[in-house]
């Protein structure tokens, strides 16, 4: 069964909703403009996707065809490689020269059609601002940029194309085939009566208590309730107006999605909705043929159309759309050719394309009509109700919500069951139950005490609190690498922070070792740049470290301009003033180096800020340090007002998805909140993007990671690893590197059995 | 001849001076003052209780007073940030000027940062985590991260002290002025002001200030006794209406009138000192609750802005590792603010009884 996968899109933007918001607290807003953009793409990761799935046509299945083909095309790989881009990384190493002929090939092909593609596609900003104005009518569908005339009909689509098939997977299966190869390091049993103190017990804990039910050959009980935390409430249970983590899961179990992504951030199709996903050899399409077995919860069937539907009005100016419209505005057009066909139109062949095509879908009868008259999709009296009890099209249906305290998910019959036939997987869980408890301290109380069975750990928590029997009557502990870290983001804008020796100054006057050995309790790693060390994308050789060195801080402050020429204490410097940031002063002006940093108003994350102000105080510059709301502090990053900010990014499913993190364009249009800008890491970016050549590809993000680490437009602080607690009654728990959930199959392989009821 | 003829005839005690009689025999209500003084002392002196900033040293021939700076650090001399002394004084006043000497504060602690290993010759660095337990060197223990707590209450005594007396000043003088001019003028005025108390009375200061931080940059303590003397005063204003109100219509009054002193002056020479009294009293419990509404405020995170050591502060850390057993994070602030409400409240009560005539002749 493929629970999550099913909600693949909601998957990638809940990357960055964990972003800033660390686990217990997170910054309700996870997505904001060009987050599916942040996810877009993803190649290598695709590897070993080769060779598994039978295609059709011309189209390659295996290495060893990819060797025959180039022999018979005689060198003109063009085609072949841009259809089946991932066998490039089996490929490496057989014929580099024709390699790099053909990637210089490809990229000029690229970027030809980008340009041409781009100037196709309207801007969607633009329109979203046109729109917003009161006396534009509503249009469904504005920000589409192709019409109706402009859609083929779909014979001639398919006879003028060449089809690749793509996976059409079960992540379910896909686990169970990893796990039939892997010996466990101890029984349940074993593993039940073991404290997680070393490396070694959270191994043993981790592949006893992470077998499946099928592996283990253990009955699941079907009729079980799961009481998951969740430190935040749901704003919205409508799946396109999600934003917070929260909404997020709550939307990964009741809304219904085509394509999802394992543990190694492979992309596919998931088999529980589609029945065949192929993409034309030019990249420009893809044809979805989606399931007939798929019904609403209200009992209507699930159609291509919803599918354009829910395109239409995510590409609507008048709906608010918070978080899915980016990516998802890089489609030129969506189409319903019948009841089961879909076509995505791209304006560009890019392999990252997966992801785009990836949005959640709406029921089109609900909200066909009404629509037009609140395009808010939450202030009229109907979609209030349509909000309050949503026509689901997951496996989950909400049964009860309480505002702040709990939201009661039950699993509906009419998913798995269809005309008396199991056609899916039966969910493990009769009912999943979140019970909201912002405070960890009285999340792990509760926890104890057994009301609810899972939540993320603080590093003190699992070291401190989390060792005696009052735990352990219960619970089990277990963790794993997580790619999340935290970071004082520099505001370029800021006078203060424009030279890169400033913030290189800054990172040299931070004590990394008592913030490793003191706040995260020697339970973390350091972070040494925008990739973990088990990435594929970081560099082989990690950059140094920064250690505290206060002298060489001062010397790259004096060198920069900054010294205390009025002996009062407080270095200065001439400065230019930006209007724009700093309101009305403008030109330059001597300043003394004052200013504020914003976190969000948690403890741990104060105390960091502190010893960043303790240790700036030392050489003479006066950090504030200044916690605030995270809504307060979302907006303040977004407008770039803000001169430092303590705050963490989750790793999306390809190094692509940083790209709105730091280049120029993303300023505007994204999350480069520090105005980060710098021509090399654009260009690197780009390069990125239409770099096809796994090997090459790698290296480009390498070059980034280490040109972002030489510019310190962050101080890389730490990678937060995923500390997680579970009930001794849960069983199939798997990490990825986002944690155990946020992946296929990730909760979905979560069961209890009924021994233990 | 200068001899000196003794008084034959002694002058009665006056009122303040009865009630202070009165309120001497309390013995709790003096006990209560004189550990509200005790506190003051401590408050005042702090840097010289716990710091890490010499009190007074000689270097490079100059005599510096270095401990001002948890004052005001601006206050603190230059010279040593230019000698690149990183606040870190023992050590660094010996290698750059072995002629210096210092007077040093009675503990080696500082409220705003961990005490590090080799900062003082032989001395450790602070414990942390669950060593941080309550030690010879660390006498209250240490935070999480190993900030002395014993430190930290001691200047976070300024800030308890500080709210109460501000808040409760700016409350007192709007109150008492505003409450003096309704009950003296009547009429239309004080028609007018009873409505405007009524109206503060309904303004929730606890909201006001969490609305207060989504506005203002950087909120400081400052703005917190702004806002708490602000909406504070409705209470003082009603007792001081009603005194006004029953004293304009006495014979000294009428005298004074007919002597012909303004308004102003009978209101504030001959009123009000006869109606001060009975405001006392709310103005020493409005102290007790300005402390604890400051406590409360930074135990929901939002009290003093960081790097400020309030008591509510140290508590609210203790709260998040109460479930690691570091019991005294939670103790000795608790005790702090609960001996010094409970201090102020027996004042209150004893100034209450000294001052009122009825219950110090009920012998209560």
């Amino acid at each position: 069964m493929t629970l999550f996968t099913r909600s693949s899109l909601l998957v990638l933007l809940a990357t960055f909703a964990v972003l800033v918001a660390g686990c217990t607290s997170h910054q309700g807003d996870g997505s904001g403009d060009g987050d599916t953009q942040a996810v877009t793409g993803t190649d290598a990761d695709g590897v070993d996707g080769a060779g598994q799935q039978p295609s059709a046509g011309p189209s390659i299945t295996t290495v060893a065809e990819v060797a025959d083909q180039l022999a018979a095309n005689d060198g003109d790989m063009v085609p072949l490689f841009e259809s089946v881009p991932n066998l490039l990384a089996d490929y490496i190493g057989q014929d580099q020269e024709k390699l790099a002929a053909l990637n210089e090939q490809l990229k000029a092909t690229h970027v030809q059609r980008s340009n041409s593609g781009q100037a196709k596609t309207k801007t969607t900003e633009e329109s979203v601002e046109a729109g917003g104005d009161e006396k534009t009518p509503f249009k469904l569908g504005d920000l589409i940029s192709m019409t109706e005339e402009d859609y083929p009909p779909l014979a001639k689509l398919i006879e003028g194309n060449k089809w690749v098939d793509k996976p059409v997977r079960d992540s379910m299966a896909l686990m169970r085939s990893r796990q039939e190869k892997e010996k466990p390091l101890a029984t349940v049993k074993e593993a039940l009566g073991l404290k997680n103190t070393s490396n070694d017990t959270n191994l043993k804990i981790r592949s006893a208590m992470g077998r499946l039910a099928a592996i283990n050959k253990v009955p699941i009980d079907y009729s079980a309730t799961w009481n998951r935390h969740t430190s935040g409430d749901v704003k919205s249970t409508n799946p396109i107006m999600i934003s917070s983590t929260a909404e997020f899961d709550v939307s990964g179990l009741t809304s219904f999605g085509l394509m999802g992504f394992d543990w190694t951030f492979t992309p596919f199709a998931s088999k529980d909705t589609v029945v065949s996903w192929q993409s034309s050899e030019n990249g420009l399409l893809d044809k979805v043929v989606i399931r007939d077995d798929l019904y609403w919860s209200d009992g209507k069937k699930i159609t291509a159309h919803d599918v354009e539907f829910s395109f239409r009005v995510i590409m609507t100016s008048k709906v608010p759309v918070p978080a899915v419209r980016s990516g998802t505005d890089q489609l030129q057009g969506v189409k319903a050719y019948d009841d089961q066909t879909v076509v995505y139109f791209h304006p560009d062949p890019l392999a990252t394309n997966v992801w785009n095509v990836n949005f959640p879908v709406l029921p089109k009868h609900v909200y066909e009509k009404s629509v037009a008259d609140d395009p808010t999709l939450s202030a009229s009296k109907y979609h209030v109700s349509k909000d309050e009890n949503p026509v689901t099209g997951g496996p989950y249906v909400i049964k009860k919500r309480v505002r702040g305290q709990e939201i009661v998910l039950e699993r509906r019959d009419s998913y798995h069951t269809v005309n008396g036939k199991q056609v899916r997987d039966i969910p493990h869980f009769k009912n999943i139950r979140f019970a909201i408890i912002e405070d960890p301290s009285t999340a792990l109380l509760s926890m104890k005490k057994g009301d609810i069975e899972e939540m993320q750990l603080t590093p003190e928590q699992w070291k401190e609190q989390t060792n005696d029997n009052d735990f352990y009557d219960k619970n089990l502990k277990a963790y794993d690498i997580e790619w999340v870290y935290f970071y004082f983001g520099w505001n370029s804008r800021s006078p203060f922070f424009r030279d890169a020796r400033v913030r290189r100054a800054m990172s040299l006057a931070f004590n990394h070792a008592e913030m490793m050995e003191r706040h995260r309790k020697g339970m973390d790693e350091q972070s040494q740049g925008i990739f973990h060390r088990t990435s594929p994308w970081a560099p082989e050789k990690l950059p140094a470290a920064y250690r505290q060195d206060l002298d060489r801080a001062e010397d790259l402050l004096e060198a920069a301009g900054w010294q205390d020429t009025d002996g009062d204490g407080v270095l200065d410097g001439m400065v230019f003033l930006d209007p724009e940031f700093d309101g009305q002063l403008e030109g330059v002006k001597r300043l003394p180096f004052k200013f504020t940093i914003a976190t969000s108003n948690r403890s741990d994350r104060i105390a960091l800020c502190e010893l960043l102000r303790e240790n700036l105080d030392q050489i003479g510059i006066v950090c504030n340090v200044r916690p605030v709301e995270f809504t307060v502090l979302q907006q303040m990053a977004r407008e770039h007002k803000f001169h430092a900010q303590f705050a963490g990014w989750g790793t999306g499913t390809d190094p692509d998805t940083s790209e709105n993190l730091w280049t120029t364009k993303a300023i505007d249009s994204g999350r480069n909140y520090v105005a980060y800008s710098s021509p090399a890491i654009d260009k690197l970016f780009q390069e990125g993007k239409y770099e096809l050549d796994p090997e090459k590809r790698r290296r480009i993000y390498q070059q980034i990671h280490l040109k972002l680490y030489e510019d310190q437009p962050y101080t890389w602080l730490y990678f937060r690893n995923a500390y997680f607690a579970f009930n001794k009654s849960l069983r199939g728990y798997n990490f990825s590197p986002r944690g155990p959930y946020n992946y296929g199959p990730g909760e979905g392989s979560i069961f209890k059995t009924p021994a233990l009821k | 001849m200068n001899r000196k003829v003794p008084d034959l005839v002694t002058a009665s005690p006056g009122f303040w001076q009865q009630s202070w009689q009165r309120f001497r025999r309390r013995k709790l209500a003096m006990f209560a003052l004189y550990f509200i003084g005790l506190l003051s002392m401590v408050a005042i002196f702090s840097p010289a209780i716990a710091g890490t900033k010499p009190i007074v040293c000689r270097y490079k021939g100059e005599i510096y007073f270095p401990c001002l700076g948890y004052y005001n650090p601006s206050w603190e001399n230059p010279i040593f940030q230019k000698d690149r002394f990183r606040r870190v004084y023992p050590r660094n006043l010996q290698r750059k000027d072995p002629d210096s000497w210092a007077l040093w504060p009675l503990v080696y602690q500082d409220p705003h940062r961990p005490v590090r290993d080799g900062e003082w010759e032989g001395l450790e660095g602070n414990p942390f985590g669950a060593k941080g337990q309550p030690s010879g060197k660390n006498w209250f223990g240490t935070y999480k991260t190993g900030f002395d707590v014993f430190a930290s209450m001691v200047h976070g005594t300024r800030i308890a002290l500080l709210v109460g007396f501000v808040s409760t000043g700016i409350a007192a003088v709007i109150g008492i002025t505003l409450g003096a001019v309704a009950g003296y003028m009547g009429g239309v005025v004080d028609l007018t002001i009873s409505r405007l108390i009524e109206m503060v009375m309904c303004v929730p200061a606890l909201v006001l200030i969490l609305a207060l931080q989504a506005v203002i940059e950087e909120v400081s303590i400052w703005n917190i006794m702004m806002l708490l003397g602000l909406t504070g005063w409705t209470g003082m204003a009603r007792l001081t209406r009603g005194e006004f109100l029953k004293l304009r219509e006495t014979e000294f009054v009428a005298a004074a009138r007919c002597l012909g002193a303004g308004r102003i002056r009978i209101m504030f020479r001959h009123v009000l000192p006869n109606a001060l009294a009975p405001v006392m009293v709310p103005i020493v419990f409005g102290i007790a609750a300005g402390i604890q509404v400051e406590a409360a405020l930074s135990l929901l995170g939002f009290g003093a802005p960081p790097p400020n050591p309030s008591w509510g502060t140290i508590l609210h850390s203790g709260r998040e590792t109460l479930q690691s057993g570091y019991w005294w994070q939670v103790v000795f602030p608790g005790l702090g603010i609960f001996l010094t409400v409970l201090a102020y409240n027996l004042i209150g009560e004893g100034i209450q009884e000294a001052t009122d005539p009825r219950l110090a002749d009920s012998g209560n």
